[in-house]
């Protein structure tokens, strides 16, 4: 009786034991996988992907814009036959079919194929009707006007998790508002897979990004960059660029660089191309710096225009070094008219002498350089000006003409552009205003960084830069019947510790008309062969797109 | 105990009925969501045209596609300008 009973109760321990065990594997083992069976039967949660805003030039036409593309993914526990189905989305989407199969062979409900399918592979794919193969919309940027403004615009890559990120210049800079916010939809099946009630449990949150509307006028930039390709062709540079704003609110209405990249591919470009030189490439400005001093000198009423130069008759010796005039002409009691006008060295020696250390550092503190200017870009740097202690005699002196102080093409342009605005210096901005996913829109509102120098002394540099124009070395390239005012530069650039007398920067900076500016314009060149000079390459390039800018303006020349 | 019988009929009834608007209900629902799925499906379908559309009007209407077309078309850039200053008068009078 006893062995009965014992074998009866050990029987239904095993056998308790054996649902335990059951228990165990479906309740923890297989939890994961019979909950998102479960989930799948009863509704799909659905990601509902916002739309990335788009960026229109002034005309409000978008020069980065969605265009529609698919996600190509699979069920392999659906997938009857793994080896054909590889076999034609292998074939179908260009890829290698090893790696198709390896996805198909996973143990999961849901792998990703392929991203960025547009709408023919993807008919041609649902025409086949593949059991087990779905499609998830997705958006992928679309540059109507190819690669134009491109260092300008950035483009949008992916971030460690897999989803778009913008990547420099405005895409960058403006991510998150471009970006916007994506929200999640449930979508409940009944019994036969069919929706009911479409998307009745949709979480709120789902908010497509903002649109971007710029200052950047799609004309202007067309033709600059036109030009500017031209240019840096025509004259053998290695490079190029090109900046124009407007002097009264600081809107930037081109910005361009040549050699740019393709943002569709960009992946195929070196990563050098990606940043925009104008403001991440740090250079010796040479004599387009010398407005600059000069007006700092002339508002501290150090000097006067008619100043005479009592240090110019020949080379000027100052720490131990021996300063020249770039063409070795010396203009003995020449006035600071004429130091622009010649471009004279040694005149902006005694400039400087005028100014003194503080002067200077006070001045081109407030001219902002040695700060960045806060353009709403990515990728903006500078370079701070030294502290006065590690200024030698021989820094203040080859300061006055641009040499040996780095600063970026945007905080010359800026702080030419304050010459050109009665001496008040706004800060640069390329988006003129933000519209939202539900049409609001909010300006954003010129801003007055600071005023270097006073109206009167703005007017005089000009007049003082109307002159370099018209009599300089660039007055062959002149707009005749145009009142414009400007100043060459040929810097030199400094390699492994000495300047490289063969190659040069080439620039041109200034602004039309000059008695109510329409535009303030930097055209740099870098290391041009047809010749070393900024007269003689970045001039031309400069009056050229001056001319059909104020043709563009409706502006019409007076007089000669 | 007639009361009480009734009363339970009448309960019976009520729950009987109520079963009966459920199901009803229940099967208009589900098919309001068979024919809300048509028309998200549609409405999805026009919006995915419509960014289709765009993207080929942005295309054609862009300044690089019609600076090609003119190129094509034998368009040349212009090199050169008269410029008429004011010193010249377009007309004299008679």
């Amino acid at each position: 009786m006893t062995w009965r009973y014992r074998f009866v109760f050990l029987g239904l321990v095993c056998l308790f034991l054996l649902v335990v065990a059951r228990l165990f594997y479906w309740q923890v083992v297989k939890a994961q996988e019979l909950s998102l069976l479960g989930q799948q039967q009863y509704g799909t949660t659905l990601t509902l992907t916002p739309q990335r805003g788009e960026i229109e030039t002034s005309d409000g036409f978008p020069i980065a814009a969605n265009k529609l593309s698919y996600l190509v993914f699979a069920n392999p526990k659906e997938i009857q036959n793994k080896e054909a189905v590889s076999t034609i989305l292998a074939s179908t989407l260009k890829l290698d079919i090893a790696s198709v199969s390896a996805s198909l062979a996973l143990d999961k409900f849901w792998v990703p194929i392929q991203s960025g399918v547009d709408v023919k592979t993807k008919q041609q794919l649902e025409s086949i009707n593949l059991p087990g193969v779905g499609f998830d919309n997705q958006y992928q940027r679309f540059y109507p006007e190819a690669s134009m403004a491109a260092q300008l615009l950035g483009f949008v890559g992916k971030d460690s998790a897999g989803n778009d990120k913008g990547y420099f210049g405005l895409e960058g800079f403006y991510d998150r508002l471009l970006s916007g916010k994506a929200g999640q939809a449930v979508e409940v099946h009944d019994a036969f897979g069919r929706p009911i009630l479409a998307e009745m449990n949709q979480s709120s949150g789902e908010t497509d990004g903002a649109n971007l509307i710029l200052n950047i006028d799609r004309s202007i930039q067309f033709l600059v960059e036109q030009k500017l390709k031209d240019g840096v062709e025509q004259y053998g540079a290695t490079s190029g660029m090109v900046g124009i704003m407007n002097p009264q609110t600081g809107a930037i209405l081109a910005m361009a660089a040549y050699p740019n990249f393709d943002p569709r591919s960009y992946q195929d470009y070196t990563n050098d191309l990606y940043k925009n030189p104008f403001i991440s490439d740090l250079y010796e400005p040479g004599s387009t710096f010398k407005p600059l001093v000069m007006s700092g000198a002339l508002d501290a009423k150090l000097v006067t225009p008619d100043t005479k130069c009592n240090a110019c008759a020949g080379p000027v010796s100052v720490g131990g070094y021996q300063l020249e005039t770039w063409d070795n002409k010396y203009f003995p009691n020449t006035n600071m008219i004429d130091v622009i006008q010649h471009s004279d060295n040694t005149g902006m020696v005694f400039v400087t002498q005028k100014l003194g250390l503080d002067g200077m550092i006070n001045y081109l503190g407030k001219f902002g350089i040695g700060d960045s200017t806060n353009i709403d870009l990515q990728g903006e740097v500078s370079a701070s000006l030294k502290p006065k202690s590690q200024w030698y005699a021989v820094d203040l002196a080859t300061t006055g003409f641009g040499q040996g102080i780095s600063i970026t093409p945007i905080e010359l342009l800026d702080a030419t552009a304050a010459i050109a605005n009665e001496g008040i210096r706004m800060e640069p901005q390329v988006v003129a205003a933000v519209r939202d996913a539900d049409g609001n829109t909010t300006q954003i509102q010129p801003k007055a960084l600071d005023a270097p120098i006073n109206a009167e002394t703005a007017k005089v540099m000009t007049q003082i830069m109307v002159n370099a124009v018209n009599k300089g070395e660039a007055s062959w390239a002149r707009l005749k019947g145009y009142s414009i005012a400007g100043k060459t530069g040929t810097a030199s650039i400094p390699v492994s510790g000495h300047y490289d007398p063969t190659q040069t920067i080439a620039s041109f900076v200034g602004f039309a008309p000059s008695d109510n500016p329409k535009f303030v314009m930097l055209v740099i060149l870098n290391r041009p062969t047809a010749s070393i000079y900024g007269a003689d390459t970045a001039a031309p390039i400069f009056f050229d797109i001056a001319q059909s800018l104020l043709r563009y303006y409706g502006i019409p020349p007076e007089g000669n | 105990m007639k009361k009480a019988i009734l009363s339970i009929g009448i309960l019976t009834l009520i729950v009987f009925g109520l079963s009966i608007v459920r199901i009803y209900i229940s099967n208009q629902v589900a098919t309001s969501g068979v024919l809300l799925g048509q028309i998200q499906e549609q409405s999805n379908s026009y919006k995915m045209e419509n960014i289709q559309l765009a993207e080929n009007l942005y295309t054609k209407s862009s300044l690089t596609n019609i600076a090609d077309e003119a190129l094509k078309d034998g368009y040349i850039e212009q090199k050169t300008d008269f410029v008429l200053n004011g010193q010249v008068p377009v007309a004299y009078k008679q």
